[in-house]
């Protein structure tokens, strides 16, 4: 193609084209979505039985800290979309390892004793329905995040999908905290930190999927 | 690029004029071909053209088009070196079919396969020739060839099942 045959392409689907909005506000598009999972993880299965003495601060204050760090990542992705607006790998693992930390903070924020769980019989299975619960409400906010992403240009659609996979999974996880009350390390870390890890993992794949498309 | 993304051509021919000097030294320092870099900046500006959306206002324009440019210079690297890859990968399998293979034998398998390909009708054998030879994503041939990646695929598929009955005995 030449320089000629460039310029008769673009002449015919030369049309007057809306920006894309900021990172900071698309990513603000998710807020609502984001407060809903917050309020519908605990709604549609129950709220944790010592939400009452956990007070409104550490109950829905740190969930509402939780969605504004996730809504940030998402942002970040979102920026990471734009062509020139790449970060640095520095920011990159700071985010990282700052979204998988957050939901662990708070747990150690939230929690007086350490020692609430199931019997270690029950374990398993308790930690698979924390695991299922936190990655299924993490969905709808991954598909809105790929399409928002898929608007934009992302030119490493890895990184953007994990961060904003990664920005779901503690959204989904500050509605978690809400539901469920146990406080054993390794129930915490493994369902509640393995869902937020897993989300994070299929940010990428899906980024990639709508990448192909 | 106001003007250009209110739908002004004139606007795209100044921002062409602008920087496309700038972009083909850039690929020209990048892939040291001429002809090649002068293919790269329609690229990059075809691409600029399909993502100006992502064109932020007040920003600076040159990191926007330069990150542009780069990433189709990755692509195009990555594509090439899918291409080598299968030559090479033919070349060893067809070493490695019958030993020893004389030149003759080399035509008439060369002559087998030229004549299967003519069998394929045109738009499988497009779609074909992309992907297996050429190396291009489905995607990347839907974009070209403006159909859908589904059809891309089938029309590949379709084409390779083709070949393969026109070959096999």
């Amino acid at each position: 193609m030449n320089a000629a045959e460039l310029r008769a392409v673009i002449a015919r689907d030369l049309r007057p084209t809306r920006p894309l909005l900021p990172p900071s506000l698309r990513a603000l598009l998710l807020a609502p979505l984001a407060l809903a999972t917050v309020i519908a993880v605990p709604s549609i299965y129950f709220f944790r039985p010592d939400f009452a003495e956990l007070g409104v601060v550490r109950a829905w204050g740190l969930s509402i800290v939780e969605v504004v760090i996730g809504l940030t990542i998402v942002a970040m992705a979102l920026r990471e979309s734009i062509p020139g607006r790449a970060l640095a790998k520095g920011t990159v693992v700071t985010a990282i390892l700052g979204g998988i930390a957050t939901p662990m903070l708070i747990y150690l924020i939230t929690s007086e004793r350490f020692d609430i769980g199931v019997p270690p019989r029950a374990q398993l299975y308790a930690s698979y329905i924390c695991f299922r619960t936190s990655l299924g409400a993490a969905v709808p906010a991954l598909l809105v995040a790929t399409v928002l992403v898929a608007r934009a240009f992302p030119l490493r659609p890895g990184v953007a999908g994990l961060l904003y996979g990664l920005g779901c999974g503690v959204i989904a996880d500050a509605g978690l905290r809400l539901y469920c009350e146990f406080t054993m390390p390794s129930h915490v870390i493994a369902a509640h930190g393995g869902a937020v890890v897993a989300a994070m993992i299929v940010g990428p794949l899906l980024a990639s999927v709508v990448r192909r498309r | 690029m106001a003007g250009y993304l209110a739908g002004r051509l004139d606007a795209f021919d100044g921002l062409y004029a602008l920087i496309a000097p700038r972009i083909r030294s850039y690929l020209l320092g990048q892939c040291r071909d001429g002809g090649l870099a002068d293919d790269l900046v329609q690229e990059t500006f075809l691409q600029l053209h399909r993502s100006r959306r992502t064109y932020e206002a007040g920003r600076p324009v040159t990191p926007w088009v330069f990150a542009i440019a780069r990433h189709v210079y990755l692509m195009h690297r990555r594509s090439t070196g899918r291409r080598l890859k299968f030559h090479e990968t033919f070349a060893a399998e067809t070493r490695a079919g019958d030993l020893p293979r004389d030149d003759v034998r080399v035509l008439a398998d060369q002559d087998t396969v030229r004549r299967a390909l003519d069998a394929v009708p045109a738009d499988q054998r497009r779609a074909l020739e992309m992907h297996h030879v050429e190396g291009w994503s489905f995607a990347e041939i839907a974009e070209r060839l403006g159909i859908r990646v589904n059809a891309a695929k089938t029309r590949a598929f379709r084409g390779m099942r083709k070949l393969k009955g026109q070959i096999k005995p």
